[in-house]
């Protein structure tokens, strides 16, 4: 429910959140050490990146293709639109029909998705492994050869409008969770958030869908990954057989530009909803960008307060206090400024006002008490496991490899990640609280039942 | 090969055409896509098992290669036995498991626990309750002596009742506010009337206000004991190894002298309405629109064919509603249909959620790929498609040592073999078109689909009371007790 990636099935959204939050692999934590992920990387002359890394536990593959393309890139007046774009990737390109992935992957037993998230779009695919061939000249396909018809384009965008009701307008936090990033950030296009609105969905048109192609998916903006059941050398040669013809464009790829300032001061968003079974409420700060080392003392921050129920957050306001149904904090890092958010869900009965101060005051004893040997610990192995349990599938590894790839500075942070969570002292994690929270302002975000007294 | 546009293709080419014309650089032809080389077959050991002397059945399903392993405790028993008016009251039972033993306050347990790297999990579904957690394999015996600390010896303090009974209304009050819930509830409700199925396994507001203390240790009592429960044991541990540690932390659980309690019927009589609207209000964003059909047992012959007739309907994106509901008419993020056969009958659910407006015409379009597999026989390419999605699905399922964990419980819960998990692929591919159309023949006639859509009903009570005037208005699930 966290997650700020959208995908394009509604299945895997679970799975999809759990590596989100979880994909940081820990090499050594207490007695445990862990293998690193063994790859190879290579650059083609046209920019294209390619990462493969070899599993034989099953006979599958998993075929990754991240396009460093998100919300955050939304052209102007077209909040949605990357995410949008995304769902058209399944549409129709010059050798491919409609919804012929499907026919490649699910058809076969395998299956395909893909998300957008603020900073990315990812494209996920899981074959049999001899079906690994076809897959990659499929993805060099819908990178070279995009082709939508107005009546798919349109078709596309009403499911695109249903999923933002369901997400948003039918459940009952929707409404909530869509405000954290639009209701914290000043600037930064990320404030317009991923899923858009109804509104300037409708304003996107073909034209747009043309631009957005020829301007982003292209091979120095995209990162191949390939992991599972694989011949090394085979696979390079496909790779050179369908990736190497695709044309790098000479405009370079344009960045966002704007800065997020330093807040200055602190605010106050109110939110209201027509069905909102509990109040809720969320703290957010701005976080360094993800290739920044503090990160790994946020993480284990996160881990401190919110993993599982001897963490503090749920101890203290679910358990002791009784002041929350539901608590936790999570780091939500990306290639700009991310954001820190504690939040909380009232326990019935409970009002907002109690509820804030407790959830602050939680975060804040953080940088008071650090955590003892035995709860930092806990936290590490806790991040260890749950980062080995997303490597047992190809595609668990494969995205653990993307996401350092992309967004870290490249795949070889999905093993330096583990050495720096490992080193995580109980002062990084008193200093990262007292530079990013105590010290910087705050948005405070009440969500509320609307006609009611808070 | 392909079917384009005309207008559309201009419009790309003249935008694109740096990009379009890249292939034809190559002398390689790239207009269809290469043919696969020949498939590696899912190799998949054979589940193993033991039982210890005082009738606990170790079951062993090993999957070497990373360091970990799923352990769960499983109870067979579960919300089949909930008394009528303390429905809920496995699922909180199993719950509390993890909220304290005898020796270990709440906290201290789930301290204890997450430092091993794992969560203790405890939860109930219809005919199991269960302790489960997945750690490292060097972890393995300190979480099974948690698990069995847990199961064996909770302490059931009153104040933890009231915790995690407090945590489960608010969690229902929120699940309430969803259409998806609310119409999943009418639905199992309209099928299996008052028998146990009928009910849900989370419970109520008011069967939850009911449920006491001593009926928690009444249930851990009757239910809990060595020879109705199965250990299992997923991952990097084999069979030795496996009965060493259950004996080690289940050897001196002993089994009570009076014999297990029977359990209870669970389906009912249906409902005779064939379409109830619950009515959210104009609060509800969207409507979901659901038709629930009664399926045989998961031990039933024609299983295989259920499962392979719910793919065809219902599973993965090509299926036949989400093909007819969202790729072909935007109606939705998605539809499809969950195949739920347990061990006294099931209940198929196909279900979409759209805006309010067009619930009338999703609902239709449901019945009409119910009938569509009545009618005729479904084409070889797509029936091979649906298979290959439900076979492809079960082999990624056993992936991970939890999913492997949860493959072998849900058999061993239904009380069939453990290694009919690898007799599932063949029993599953075998499957012909026929076998579809005959199973939906007998079990998705129109007179044994009940249909719920839960929303604002203004916006479309007229249009579905056209269709159906007997159609029934039932209220929402309430909050308060």
């Amino acid at each position: 429910m966290l997650s700020t990636a959208l995908h394009r099935a509604a299945a895997l959204a679970l799975i999809g959140l759990s590596l989100a939050l979880h994909a940081a692999p820990v090499r050594a934590a207490g007695a445990l050490q862990v293998a690193p992920i063994t790859f190879t990387e290579r650059t083609l002359p046209n920019g294209l990146k390619v990462i493969a890394a070899r599993s034989e536990a099953s006979p599958t593959v998993a075929i990754q293709v991240w396009y460093h393309v998100g919300g955050r890139d939304d052209p102007s007046g077209r909040s949605g639109f990357a995410h949008l774009f995304e769902h058209l990737m399944f549409k129709g390109t010059r050798y491919l029909k409609n919804e012929q992935f499907d026919r490649l992957t699910e058809d076969v037993g395998g299956e395909n998705n893909a998300f957008t998230s603020d900073d990315v779009t990812a494209y996920l695919s899981v074959v049999p492994s001899n079906h690994l061939e076809t897959l990659l000249w499929a993805e060099a396909e819908r990178m070279s050869n995009l082709n939508v018809d107005e009546a798919n384009f349109k078709s596309e965008r009403a499911v695109v409008q249903e999923e933002f009701r369901q997400r948003v307008l039918a459940s009952p936090y929707g409404r909530f969770y869509n405000a954290w990033g639009p209701s914290s950030y000043l600037v930064d296009p990320y404030k317009n958030g991923v899923i858009g609105s109804i509104e300037q969905l409708d304003a996107a048109s073909l034209a747009d869908v043309v631009a957005f192609h020829r301007t982003y998916y292209r091979p120095d903006n995209a990162t191949l990954v390939v992991a599972g059941d694989f011949e090394p050398a085979q696979l390079q040669t496909w790779v050179d057989k369908y990736f190497g013809p695709v044309a790098r464009p000479a405009a370079p790829v344009p960045r966002v530009t704007q800065e997020e300032p330093a807040w200055t001061q602190d605010r106050v968003a109110r939110l209201t909803g027509p069905k909102v079974p509990l109040p809720a409420v969320a703290l957010s700060w701005l976080a360094p960008p993800v290739k920044q080392a503090d990160t790994a003392a946020l993480r284990v921050a996160q881990a401190l307060l919110s993993g599982g129920q001897s963490a503090r957050l749920y101890q203290a306001l679910v358990y002791r206090q009784q002041l929350a149904s539901d608590a936790g904090f999570y780091a939500d890092l990306r290639s700009g400024p991310g954001l820190l958010v504690a939040y909380a869900t009232a326990a019935g009965g409970k009002t907002l006002p109690a509820l804030k101060a407790a959830l602050r005051s939680e975060v804040m004893r953080l940088a008071q008490n650090p955590p003892t040997a035995a709860e930092l610990g806990k936290a590490k192995t806790s991040l260890l496991t749950e980062a080995l349990s997303a490597r047992q599938t190809p595609a668990g590894l494969a995205q653990a490899l993307a996401e350092a790839a992309v967004l870290e500075g490249g795949p070889a942070m999905a093993n330096r990640r583990l050495d720096a969570l490992a080193a995580v002292t109980a002062g990084d994690v008193q200093r990262v609280i007292r530079k990013y929270l105590a010290g910087p302002r705050q948005v405070v975000i009440e969500y509320t039942q609307e006609g009611s007294a808070k | 090969m392909m079917r384009i546009d005309r207008i559309a293709w201009r419009l790309v080419a003249l935008a694109c055409t740096s990009v379009m014309w890249t292939h034809q650089t190559s002398a390689q032809p790239f207009d269809s896509p290469p043919v696969p080389a020949a498939p590696r077959p899912l190799s998949l050991a054979a589940p193993q098992e033991q039982t210890l002397p005082n009738g606990l059945r170790v079951v062993v399903a090993e999957r070497r290669g990373l360091p970990l392993v799923t352990a769960q405790l499983l109870v067979l028993s579960g919300a089949e036995a909930d008394p009528p008016a303390l429905s809920g009251l496995a699922a909180l039972s199993a719950g509390l498991l993890t909220r304290g033993s005898r020796s270990r306050g709440a906290p201290a347990q789930a301290q204890a626990a997450e430092a091993l790297g794992g969560t203790l999990e405890g939860s109930a579904d219809w005919h199991r309750s269960s302790v489960q957690m997945t750690v490292t394999t060097p972890r393995l015996g300190e979480a099974l002596a948690l698990v069995a600390d847990a199961a064996l010896k909770p302490a059931f303090a009153n104040a933890e009742l009231q915790r995690l009974r407090a945590e489960a209304l608010d969690e229902l009050g929120v699940r309430y506010a969803s259409p998806g819930t609310q119409a999943s509830l009418a639905a199992q409700q309209a099928v299996f009337g008052s028998g146990a199925y009928g009910r849900p396994v989370r419970g109520t507001p008011a069967s939850l206000q009911a449920i006491t203390r001593t009926d928690v240790i009444a249930l851990h009592r009757a239910h809990y004991r060595p020879d109705n429960a199965v250990l299992v044991m997923a991952g990097d541990i084999g069979l030795a190894q496996a009965v060493a540690l259950a004996r080690r932390h289940f050897g001196g659980w002993k089994a009570p002298a009076q014999p297990l309690p029977a359990p209870p019927p669970v389906a009912g009589a249906p409902g005779k309405d064939a379409l109830r609207l619950v009515d959210m209000g104009a609060a509800a964003g969207q409507a979901s629109v659901t038709v629930a059909l009664p399926i045989p047992a998961r031990g039933a012959a024609d299983n295989p064919e259920g499962a392979v007739t719910n793919a065809v309907l219902g599973l993965g994106y090509s299926s036949r509603i989400n093909f007819e509901i969202r790729i072909k008419r935007g109606l939705s993020y998605g539809a499809g249909s969950s195949f739920d056969a347990r061990r006294g009958g099931g209940l198929l659910l196909a279900s979409t959620q759209t805006k309010n407006e067009s619930a009338a015409e999703v609902l239709q379009l449901v019945h009409a790929q119910l009938d569509s597999l009545l009618q005729a026989p479904v084409p070889a390419d797509e029936l091979a498609a649906r298979k290959a999605t439900l076979i492809g699905n079960l082999s990624r399922s056993v992936e991970t040592t939890a999913g492997l964990a949860g493959q072998v419980a849900a058999l061993v819960t239904a009380g069939l073999p453990p290694d009919a998990l690898r007799g599932r692929i063949a029993a599953l591919s075998a499957v012909d078109g026929a076998a579809v159309q005959r199973y939906a023949r007998q079990h998705f006639g129109a007179e044994q689909r009940r249909a719920v859509v839960a929303g604002d009903a203004a916006q479309f009570e007229p249009a579905l009371r056209a269709v159906v005037p007997g159609l029934v208005k039932v209220a929402p699930q309430a909050t308060g007790p």
